[in-house]
């Protein structure tokens, strides 16, 4: 009995601990393209451009990580603990932004606010001026607008983790509070919901810095466009290599010096009295400040550039562009789908295995699994390369040549690549749920007979399900919105949105870009809405 | 094992063997394409009618080159097709490109815009044009693009970023011409006479100089075919708001400096014959005059005449520096772009 729980164990955790290895092998393979020789490229980067790269970076990452912070943590405290008309229909509007690709609202907004634009145009003509000379307008391709417009669309990362976490307060924590004569929000909730901020804030961060399209279109110089500056600049895909790692090892010192700074504290909740605090009822002037604090980040991410985009396609879509979308549209929906459920298949068993099973090793890796985030997209498309071509070789070795089967360019090798980048937002998302899972709770189930299994399928995936159904729906409008992976690795005249979108922005074709776009836009609103609203029936 | 096991795991053979499948049929062609789908689409229907041969494109603004090597000997990959000189040369510097001995190719490409060993081959020319404000600026005051280094422009020049491979392989024919030296100080008081950090792509700086923003811009030329054509009426007046400069064409200037888009043969394709007379086909009139008809591209090949429209915007001098010396020097521009700031 002993034994054969024992075993059961072991192949469980093997098989884990061989699925994270595999998720890390494409950054593996990038670590080892760094090993190359950058042909004395260092010496000439460190006296030119380097500083420059690294401050710019360092201040989009503080600024957009601020602006989030105040964007996500303020509405989703104002959706946890109060209630005011509509305030459930808020709750789903608050996450639209997440549904647009942010180089997408790059292009809108810049259309909209430079300066041949309709806003400063119409200024001009109201007040006169005629040159730039004459008045000052803060450019929007510039540090502060690529925060804004960064800031707009990824504050529901934030917002989406942390008011998941709000709401499983308990109400005996606001009563102690309100005993102690304490701010609930500031010495309860927020150090409480530490866990899950700190997971959406990663992502926020991760995003920023694996940023290009936005980046790009601005003209800023972070490390991104210095990778991209030298790889293709000057032919050294080496140097290039080294600079992600960098970058990489700089991300992930940070996520380590915060997982740190709470390795002492615990965030589970061991109290038998589980009841969830009510949400205080607010009416009159107090609703409709909390309605302006709600929406305004919804403005700046969602409805302005979903009406910009809106608006060019209503001036020049024809019946013809939207019959070549509908068949677009249904690759996007197939592969979102299917890598929506493997990436959180694969997030709940590697961070389930990382927290009660395996000892420190699976821990190490299933950590390192979900750090593909922080890469470049093209960047990890090609670890991502070098990895299947690696195993193609060796399935063809083995095969003696049986026909000429291999990953690459398949629809197989495109999920794969989706695994390793988006591993990081399926596995923020299970492992700050399972955060709140009393170990004992495991632990008494196991001692009870029932396998790994089964603890998974009856105990733990059900007291998690919020944390999988958040993190699910963030993967599906990921994917969605995904560019730069797929337009590298996918298989011949396989286009989704985003890529037959992309065909026509880079050409600065923006009437033909925006139908497409907008329909990420839209078919990333439909899980968003249907799945938040399941969300809220188990809250 | 039940039945119901046994469907599922043919169902499940199944799946993986679409999932695995990307093998074409031998009549098929296999294509890497830099280029945009809807820009290369009327060339491979003017190809497929005239030979009965498919094709298959996959479109990548970056590392199709790495993904080719990553797949090696297994590539599907037939035809690489490309622009900007620098992005074959990588293909060519990764040793992913295989010999052709075509007459056809050779006749049809001055060989200044192919390989010397037959790896390459440019497809079409793309001249860096100065354009200036019809109002602000008076003609002839530009005639070289040495002269936009000059003082007297201080805050009047818009151009995108040095970084961008159109910039980076002007930066490179200014090395190629003045040496390294010369051509930083260039860069430099090109940067100093900048009227906005540089952003936005060619088409932008078109806008720029429209609405007064500045009085000169560095643009690639068939931009001011796009816009001019545009089915936006804004950006038709912009480009009416243009004068066009092909700069250095005195008798004794080295002439426009002019990029290519162009095309190889993948090392292990499996079709290189179909592959060949995609390549020859893409060099013969009927596909030469779509490059100007489709894109305002120039033919490369000789005996070809530029479209009407191209025509009309008046003949110019190229700069005959074998293209691929642009790609070569692309390290030491890109340095300097770093340098100055660019």
């Amino acid at each position: 009995m002993l034994l054969a729980l024992r075993r059961s164990f072991d192949i469980w955790s093997a098989s884990v601990f061989i699925l994270a290895v595999a998720i890390f092998c494409p950054i593996l393979s990038l670590i080892y393209l760094s090993f190359g020789d950058s042909e004395g490229l260092w010496t000439h980067l460190l006296e030119s451009v380097l500083a420059r790269y690294v401050s710019t970076t360092v201040a989009l990452m503080l600024g957009v990580s601020c602006l989030t912070l105040l964007f996500g943590v303020t509405t989703a405290w104002i959706v946890a603990a109060y209630q005011f008309r509509f305030s459930k229909l808020l709750d789903m509007v608050i996450l639209l932004p997440i549904a647009c690709p942010a180089y997408l609202v790059a292009y809108a907004y810049t259309d909209f606010f430079e300066y041949a634009g309709p806003v400063q145009g119409a200024l001009r003509d109201m007040m006169g001026w005629k040159t730039a000379r004459d008045y000052y307008f803060p450019e929007i391709r510039s540090l502060g607008g690529a925060i804004f417009v960064l800031s707009s669309v990824l504050y529901p990362y934030v917002y989406l983790l942390s008011r998941t976490a709000f709401r499983q307060i308990p109400a005996s924590f606001y009563e102690v509070a309100a005993i102690s004569n304490r701010n609930v929000f500031w010495n309860i909730c927020l150090p409480l919901a530490r866990p899950a901020i700190v997971a959406g804030l990663a992502l926020v961060c991760m995003e920023v810095v694996s940023d290009f399209g936005t980046v790009e279109f601005f003209s800023l110089e972070t490390l991104t466009l210095g990778i991209f500056n030298v790889w293709i600049g000057m032919n050294n895909i080496t140097a290039a290599a080294q600079i992600s790692t960098f970058t990489f090892i700089f991300i992930i010192l940070l996520l380590l010096t915060e997982m740190y700074s709470r390795s002492r504290k615990r965030f589970n909740d061991t109290s038998r009295k589980q009841t969830v605090a009510k949400p205080k009822i607010v009416t009159g002037f107090k609703a409709v400040l909390l309605y302006v604090v709600c929406l305004t980040p919804v403005i700046f991410g969602f409805v302005t550039p979903a009406a910009i985009l809106l608006w060019n396609v209503v001036k020049s879509a024809d019946m013809a562009a939207f019959l070549a979308v509908a068949d677009v549209l249904k690759n996007s929906l197939f592969i979102s789908t299917l890598g929506a459920g493997l990436i959180m298949g694969s997030a709940i068993l590697v961070a389930s295995a990382a927290k009660f099973n395996g000892g420190r090793i699976i821990q190490v890796v299933g950590n390192l699994s979900a750090t593909g985030y922080a890469f470049p997209g093209t960047m990890l498309a090609i670890g991502v390369l070098v990895f299947l071509g690696f195993v193609d070789r060796g399935i063809n070795a083995v095969s003696w040549g049986f026909g000429n089967l291999h990953l690459s360019g398949t629809i197989l090798a495109l999920l794969f690549a989706y695994l390793v980048r988006f591993q990081a937002v399926g596995y923020g998302a299970v492992a700050s749920g399972l955060t709140k899972i009393p170990p004992n709770l495991i632990s008494c189930s196991r001692s009870l007979g029932m396998t790994s299994h089964s603890t998974m399928r009856r105990i733990t995936i059900p007291l998690i399900r919020n944390s999988i159904i958040a993190g699910g729906v963030l993967v599906f409008v990921d994917i969605m919105k995904e560019l730069p992976m797929t337009l590298l690795l996918r298989p011949f005249d396989f286009e989704t949105l985003a890529t037959y979108s992309y065909q026509f922005a880079h050409d600065e074709l923006m009437d033909q870009a925006s139908l497409p776009a907008l329909m990420i836009v839209v078919v990333g609103l439909i899980p968003v809405v249907f799945l938040n609203k399941l969300l809220r029936a188990y809250d | 094992m039940t039945s119901l096991r046994k469907n599922n795991l043919i169902f499940i053979f199944c799946a993986c063997a679409m999932l695995f499948s990307n093998v074409a049929a031998a009549t098929e062609l296999n294509i890497y394409s830099h280029r945009q789908p809807f820009l290369i689409d009327p060339f491979l229907k003017a190809f497929t009618e005239k030979t009965g041969i498919k094709t298959n494109v996959l479109y990548s603004t970056k590392g199709l080159a790495q993904r080719l090597k990553a797949e090696g000997e297994n590539s599907p990959a037939d035809v690489i097709l490309t622009v900007d000189i620098g992005r074959l040369y990588i293909y060519q510097d990764l040793g992913l490109l295989s010999q052709v001995q075509s007459d056809i190719l050779q006749s049809n490409i001055p060989a200044h815009l192919r390989s010397t060993d037959n790896t390459w081959f440019g497809l079409s020319k793309r001249a860096r044009i100065v354009v200036t404000s019809k109002g602000r600026v008076a003609v002839g005051d530009i005639k070289n693009i040495e002269d936009l280094a000059d003082p007297k422009w201080e805050g009047r020049i818009c151009v995108r970023p040095g970084s961008h491979v159109y910039n980076r392989a002007l930066m490179a024919s200014m090395i190629a011409s003045h040496g390294a030296e010369a051509a930083e100080q260039w860069a430099e008081g090109l940067v100093a006479n900048l009227a906005r950090r540089p952003q936005g792509n060619d088409r932008a700086q078109v806008k720029a100089v429209y609405e007064g923003q500045c009085d000169v811009a560095i643009i690639n030329n068939y931009y001011f075919g796009k816009l001019k054509y545009s089915e936006d009426e804004n950006q038709r007046q912009w480009a009416q708001a243009l004068h066009l400069v092909f700069p250095n064409q005195g008798a004794d200037e080295r002439g426009a400096h002019v990029n290519i888009s162009g095309g190889g043969i993948a090392k292990h394709s499996k079709n290189k014959e179909a592959a060949q007379a995609l390549l020859e086909f893409l060099t013969e009139p009927v596909a030469q005059q779509l490059y100007g008809a489709i894109n305002f591209e120039y033919p490369v090949n000789p005996n070809v005449p530029a479209s009407d429209e191209l025509q009309s915007w008046g003949a110019f001098k190229e700069d005959k520096l074998p293209i691929l010396k642009i790609a070569q020097l692309s390290r030491e521009a890109q340095k300097i772009i770093d340098r100055v700031g660019w």
